[in-house]
């Protein structure tokens, strides 16, 4: 008895195969960041194909968030293939730049604290009262070590009841009161 | 579409409803209605995913930048497939139309239980079954059934709906079985602060009746000298009497304290052993031992609090405060003049110090983390040449040790010296006023009630035992958060619901053979799944091999056999019944598993082989050590079974470690046996013998077997081919070889590398 599923049918478009051994950096000489059809994001390399519903990744988040941004295609069957590399996207066109920078805002749905009225605490629970970049939020995070983890060097990022992500850049640059709160709770 | 759901139909906003109606569009009808809270820029507005028998939309309220209500049309011809993909924070549902998957609709992972199951819904429609929507859809077990908060995993308790009592009584109630231990100690403490109080008493009499009682308008003694000798008599006699009884509270003290510390530790402990593999996955070893080892060091604490701390103090406060009142009123009136002051600078003081006591707790963390990865990885460490790396890491961690408590410190001897000084403050007042007073001032002394020299002094002597337990009960808030955090540091782990719960009355299981995969999804976190709707049977007695790229889900898949998780979907069945049903003390001892990372235990090999099976003898040994090919490396030893190897089986080869955990599982006599590329480490000889002797104890017992190197999986009756969470192929060596498929490529590729005749040895000898 034997069977074969899926995994063997037909790729959305027969790839061609990009070298996946070795790291492809790709420039805006060699190919353009544009919108296709119903709003998805594309990218065509020169000499090769157009690449539809393309995402973006950051290789590193925390140091280089204007760098090493990882442009993928989904070939389907849940995987995905990395077009290539963009090292830094102010070498890029605005227009471009701006497309990716879409797209990252759309991956990457974290808020960014700017500032805390208010955290409170009970029954191993924190409440935080805050403003972010996408408004003032209240959220309920519980009281545990893994959910709130360190981002890069002093920052902080916490993840609430609902698995949503708030992200405090550098706990030392909030105001000297609401340091001592943050860091009377969150002591780790 | 009779079922409606609240989460599944939602009603839209009747200005938006009206709007679409004008566009021919009606969300009433629609098959499924589901709002989202952040649109496609990553920002939060609401909109809604509509699907209608023939075509979803997206909708949301027009905004100047957007006038138009629909965002996103496709019609279900032209979407292909319906999948989500996880981002960070937050999901979307993407639809492959001409060969491009679009951004049907995001949503944050607030909202991710809701898309997942409404992407289900899509893909049967996509499909063209007929999606059926029940207001049972709405119930979600992430959710606590009361509040609706969102639980850490299906099933944990709601910490905000169960009462957890206090954390304090909780810590208090430890004591419960130390109960009459714990009276007669603080009866003890009462009686000590008594005594306290006897040598200034004395002082006063030595004063005032003998040393010089003119002053005291008293009768000068006749016979002084005897006087002075029963006065020093009960002096010696009351300080006996204290260092006895300071004596025996040590005792007490120490017993309970430590008692209770011990029982705290067990309790963690017991229920640290409990927790599922997933908690190990999500907590650092090295904060657990500081929790397991720290944290518990605090209920010590607390006995020593009720001791010598606070609670004693706080009667000593009282009792010292009563004395001072019947010495003279008026007097300690004036010196309570400075507490106010002292208690609002300690307060003002705590609050400020208090945060930088946490980050000592902070810094102690992780220097036992960094202590823990350094020591444990140390090989990879000296390998890489990392020693000087290390060192100075190491060096950091330790260095913010010291500065933390340093900061402390430092404020803290600040302080003391400055309390100290506004004691002396209401000291002076006393000298002044009371010296006043023994002079004789008529104004302040009165007649009746003499104040003398003698109780001047004794006065000056209560003061201190007045002031100095005040300060440091003002330290109390501090040390209480303190306590307290670390007790709930405890609790929490206590709290921790198992996620492997046995179920009321679970299956024996006397004998297992068969084993059936329902359906089954699994995902270490909740939105990727890692296998995906899987489905098998393995008869009683088959030899199953599994291939796969590594990452590809094989390990997963074998470890929910043995149930080291919980399935997310689907079941998994042995001989027919549920593995969550089963008694999980039959099931480990049916299901053998041999792990990918074969761990020894610091110990013998002879404890490591016994390990499952405590009460095996010296022969059961033997023949499962012979069977694994593991007998003649350990007689090489001169200490043969007896060889104590260390810690994670350091001193022996990889090899040796496998077979050593072969011949472990062997011993169990699992009627089921997991090899998770067991014999990986192997050299092709060894491993063709252990397949022999495998061959001859698996026979009749249901293998199953992961294994990279192919040729090992010959002799399986079949194989399955993992591919990203999937079995994308299933039958023998045969079958699969005319299939042309994966499995094919993959025996292609290792035959063309094997042709190298030492590869396999190359890459034996560089482990
Ligand atoms: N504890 C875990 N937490 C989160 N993700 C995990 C965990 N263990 C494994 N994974 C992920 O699950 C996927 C499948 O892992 P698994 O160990 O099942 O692979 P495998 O097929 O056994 O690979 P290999 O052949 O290398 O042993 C991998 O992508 C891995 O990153
Ligand atoms: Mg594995």
């Amino acid at each position: 008895m034997t069977q074969q599923t899926e995994s063997d049918k037909a790729q959305p478009q027969d790839a061609p195969e990009i070298d996946q051994t070795h790291i492809r950096f790709l420039t805006p000489e060699m190919c353009v960041i544009h919108l296709g059809s119903h709003a998805a994001l594309h990218v065509t390399v020169k000499n090769e194909r157009i690449y539809g519903g393309v995402f973006a990744a950051y290789a590193f988040p925390v140091a280089y968030p204007q760098g090493y941004i990882s442009l993928i295609h989904s070939v389907g069957e849940g995987k995905d293939r990395e077009i290539g590399l963009i090292r830094d996207l102010n070498d890029w066109p605005a227009e471009q730049a701006d497309l990716v920078r879409a797209a990252l805002k759309r991956r990457y749905f974290i808020h960014t604290i700017q500032k805390i009225n208010h955290i409170g605490w009970k029954y191993g629970y924190i409440s935080m009262n805050v403003e972010t970049d996408k408004g003032p939020v209240e959220f309920m995070m519980s009281w545990q070590y893994d959910r709130a983890v360190d981002y890069g060097k002093g920052g902080k990022t916490l993840i609430d009841v609902e698995e949503n992500r708030y992200l405090i850049p550098d706990v030392s640059k909030l105001e000297p009161h609401e340091k001592s709160e943050f860091t009377r709770i969150i002591y780790w | 579409m009779s079922h409606r759901s609240a989460v599944f139909n939602r009603q839209l906003p009747d200005d938006l409803s009206e709007l679409l109606r004008r566009e021919g569009i009606f969300p009433d009808h629609a098959w499924m209605a589901v709002e989202t809270d952040i649109n496609l820029s990553g920002n939060y507005e609401p909109g809604w995913l509509i699907a209608e028998p023939d075509r979803i939309l997206v909708v949301s309220q027009p905004t100047t930048a957007v006038p138009a209500p629909v965002r996103l049309l496709l019609s279900r011809e032209s979407i292909k497939e319906i999948r989500t993909r996880q981002g960070v924070g937050g999901g979307f549902i993407d639809a492959l139309v001409e060969g491009i998957y679009v951004e049907v609709i995001g949503y944050s992972n607030a909202r991710a239980d809701i898309f997942h199951k409404a992407a289900k819904k899509l893909k049967q429609w996509v499909e063209g079954q007929q999606p059926s929507i029940h207001p049972d859809d709405d119930r979600n077990p992430r959710k606590c059934l009361k509040c609706g908060m969102t639980l850490q995993f299906k099933g944990d308790m709601c910490r905000r709906c169960v009462d957890r009592g206090a954390t304090f009584m909780r810590a208090v109630k430890m004591m419960r079985p130390y109960a009459g231990k714990a009276i007669f100690m603080m009866c003890l403490v009462v009686v000590n602060i008594a005594i306290g109080l006897v040598p200034q008493k004395l002082v006063q009499l030595l004063i005032d009746f003998v040393l010089a009682p003119e002053q005291a308008h008293n009768r000068i003694p006749e016979s002084p000298r005897s006087w002075l000798l029963a006065l020093v008599g009960a002096l010696l006699g009351t300080y006996i009497f204290a260092a006895v009884i300071a004596m025996i509270i040590g005792r007490l003290a120490s017993f309970v304290g430590t008692q209770i510390t011990y029982d705290m530790r067990e309790k963690v402990f017991n229920h640290l052993t409990k927790l599922g593999i997933d908690y190990y996955d999500r907590y650092n070893v090295g904060q657990l031992m500081s929790r397991v080892a720290g944290d518990t060091e605090q209920m010590k604490g607390f006995v020593h609090q009720m001791t010598f701390g606070f609670v004693a103090q706080l009667i000593q406060v009282a009792t010292v405060g009563v004395m001072l009142f019947t010495i003279s009123w008026k007097l300690a009136a004036f010196t309570l003049l400075p507490a106010p002051l002292v208690v609002l600078a300690s307060v003002f003081f705590w609050k400020r110090i208090y945060p930088r006591y946490y980050r000592v707790w902070d810094a102690n963390s992780k220097l036992h983390s960094a202590l823990n990865t350094i020591l444990s990885g140390i090989r990879v460490v000296k390998a890489f040449g990392q020693e000087d790396r290390e060192q100075k890491r190491f060096g950091r961690s330790s260095g913010y040790v010291r500065d933390s408590f340093r900061g402390v410190e430092y404020t803290v001897s600040m302080f003391n010296p400055a309390m100290g000084f506004i004691f002396q403050l209401g000291g002076l007042i006393v000298w002044y006023v009371g010296g006043m007073m023994v002079l004789g001032d008529k104004n302040l002394s009165s007649d009746l009630h003499p104040y003398t020299l003698g109780r001047q002094l004794q006065f000056l002597g209560y003061l201190g035992m007045f002031y100095g337990p005040l300060n440091s009960l003002t330290q109390l808030t501090n040390w209480l958060t303190q306590f307290l955090t670390a007790t709930q540091r405890t609790f929490e782990i206590l709290d921790t619901t198992p996620q492997i719960v046995q179920v009321e009355k679970p299956h024996r299981l006397p004998a297992a053979a068969s084993i059936k995969f329902e359906n089954v999804s699994f995902g270490y976190n909740r939105h990727e799944p890692i296998v995906r709707n899987v489905s098998f049977e393995i008869k009683p007695g088959e030899h199953i091999g599994v291939v796969g790229k590594s990452g590809s889900g094989k390990t997963t898949l074998v470890n929910l056999i043995a149930r080291f998780y919980d399935v997310d979907d689907g079941r998994v069945l042995i001989n027919d019944h549920d593995v969550r049903e089963i008694d999980v003390d039959d099931l480990r001892k049916n299901v053998g598993v041999v792990l990918q990372e074969p761990f020894l235990f610091r110990g013998t090999i002879f404890a490591n082989v016994t390990y499952g099976q405590r009460d095996a003898t010296a022969e059961e040994v033997l023949a499962a050590a012979k069977s694994a090919n593991a007998h003649d490396f350990i007689m090489r030893h001169p200490l043969g079974y007896d060889t104590y190897i260390g810690e994670r089986g350091a001193g022996l080869s990889g090899g040796e470690r496998q077979r050593v955990s072969i011949a472990r599982a062997l011993l169990y006599d699992p009627t089921i046996l997991v090899l998770d590329e067991a014999t990986s480490s192997v050299d092709t000889e060894s491993e063709k013998l252990i397949q022999d002797a495998l061959k001859r104890v698996t026979a009749g017992r249901t293998t199953i077997a992961i294994a990279h190197r192919l040729s090992t999986l010959k002799n399986s009756d079949r194989i399955f081919v993992v591919d990203n969470g999937k079995i994308v192929e299933n039958g023998s060596h045969e079958e699969l070889m005319a299939l042309e498929g994966l499995y094919y490529r993959l025996v292609k590729i290792q035959t063309e590398l094997s042709r190298e005749p030492s590869i396999d040895r190359l890459a034996v000898e560089k482990k």
